[in-house]
């Protein structure tokens, strides 16, 4: 029961930011509520991968992406919006932000230190360790996320295009589905 | 059959279209979708080179081989997602219903003129995001009031000093100061101060250019995407500069 709780609390927190990060981005109103679905289910699916099943944030971040990304298929179809609209946003919350405040607090307190050989090695291995996880997760995130663009190129190129039956040429007559 | 009129025209409004996706964060790929559709409305064949400040396009009638190019300038935009969309179903109604590029051109205006959301409206959500990020980081209760109350803060402060002009750079500096400034209180309050600090300034990340930049990478418009990345990673470094000014002033309470 517990880590159900706890899994629709992580999902809810992170509907509510990549629905709040979108917002700064101007993406149509309709877009909204795919944007926190997408939002809370990579999350609470990263969540459980790192906590329950004991994978590494790269690899649940990978996973939680291509989750998000095939979602968007779907969501981005119905809502007649492209991928990229729904996806980017989505992606947000999982960006490693207390990993990237350490890597420019590790950077400071090198700088700080630089005459101490131990403390400063010290803080120049936090630093490379929180960096390379910031840049890993975020082009974990990025590209799993695009990975299903390349799987259904077809699909995914036209999702903003109206379906067969409202295609009306200007003069009036059905288009045939060309391509 | 073109004329040379035509062409013109045809070329004009293409460059003016993709200036406009270009400018407010559309990936590489599908401007490059979007302009060759909207060509093909018209019977005509586009090829487009993009750069970050600037793009080559080149029109060419395929009856009678004659060629138009021309170098556009990309407008700074702000990033709508709203204009991705609706001006990519555009070039697909064009494309699908054959429309006159009068017709085209009345319907990008009509879009490109849509009022934006109401700029409360997103200061409001941004901080609602940024606090909702300081819990799934997991700060208390505490730390998550104080994260969207300096976000609040920072956020307009990053409103009016972009209505003034002022260069982003130091825009972006200025607004991960006082956001940071602001959460450092949680110092006081006795609340999460590391995590109150780190979210404090995420709103400032530039996730869509840098996920764009990936984007265009992996599909091949590798300069495009590197200069894209380039970008957003010289706003992540003012951030850092900002959160640093605040970092140096209350290090020794956080060790």
């Amino acid at each position: 029961m517990n880590i159900v709780y706890e899994l629709i609390a992580d999902g809810f927190f992170a509907a509510i930011a990549g629905m709040g990060f979108g917002a700064i981005s101007d993406p149509p109103l309709k877009a909204f509520p795919g944007i926190g679905i997408l939002a809370a289910l990579g999350h609470a699916l990263r969540y459980a991968l790192m906590d329950y099943a004991g994978i590494d944030i790269a690899s649940a971040s990978f996973c939680a992406a291509l989750l998000i990304g095939f979602m968007s298929l779907l969501l981005g179809e119905r809502l007649r919006c492209p991928m990229t609209v729904l996806y980017i946003p989505a992606l947000l919350p999982m960006i490693p932000g207390m990993y990237a405040y350490r890597t420019v607090f590790s950077m400071i307190m090198f700088m700080q230190n630089i005459g101490d050989a131990a403390l400063s090695s010290e803080y120049m291995a936090a630093l490379l360790l929180n960096a390379v996880v910031t840049v890993t997760v975020i082009f974990a995130l990025a590209v799993g996320a695009t990975i299903p663009i390349f799987l259904f190129k077809e699909k995914a190129y036209s999702m903003t295009r109206e379906k067969p039956r409202n295609r009306k040429r200007h003069d009036g007559n059905v288009l045939a589905d060309n391509k | 059959m073109k004329t040379e009129e035509q062409l013109q025209e045809t070329l004009d409004f293409i460059g003016e279209y993709a200036g406009q996706l270009l400018g407010s964060g559309v990936h590489t790929s599908r401007v490059v979708r979007n302009t060759k559709r909207i060509g093909r409305s018209q019977d005509i064949n586009v090829h487009i080179t993009t750069f970050q400040r600037t793009a080559i396009l080149t029109v060419s009638d395929p009856e009678t081989h004659r060629t138009l190019t021309e170098v556009i300038d990309i407008p700074q935009l702000p990033i709508s997602f709203e204009l991705n969309s609706n001006l990519s179903a555009l070039s697909w109604r064009a494309a699908d219903r054959h429309m006159p590029l009068c017709d085209i051109r009345e319907e990008y205006r009509r879009l490109v003129s849509r009022p934006k959301i109401n700029p409360l409206f997103v200061m409001l959500m941004a901080s609602l995001a940024n606090a909702s990020f300081c819990r799934l980081f997991g700060g208390d209760l505490c730390a998550v009031c104080i994260v969207f109350s300096s976000t609040l803060v920072g956020f307009s402060l990053k409103q009016e000093l972009q209505k003034m002009g002022l260069n982003h750079f130091i825009v972006f500096i200025l607004s991960a100061f006082m956001a940071s400034l602001c959460a450092s209180s949680a110092l006081v309050f006795n609340a999460d101060a590391e995590v109150a600090l780190a979210t404090s300034v995420l709103f400032l990340i530039p996730g869509v250019p840098l996920i764009n930049g990936v984007i265009d990478i992996v599909e091949g418009h590798i300069l495009l995407g590197l200069s894209r990345i380039i970008n957003a990673l010289l706003l992540v470094v003012c951030l850092a500069i900002g959160l640093s000014a605040t970092l140096l002033l209350v290090k020794n309470s956080l060790l």
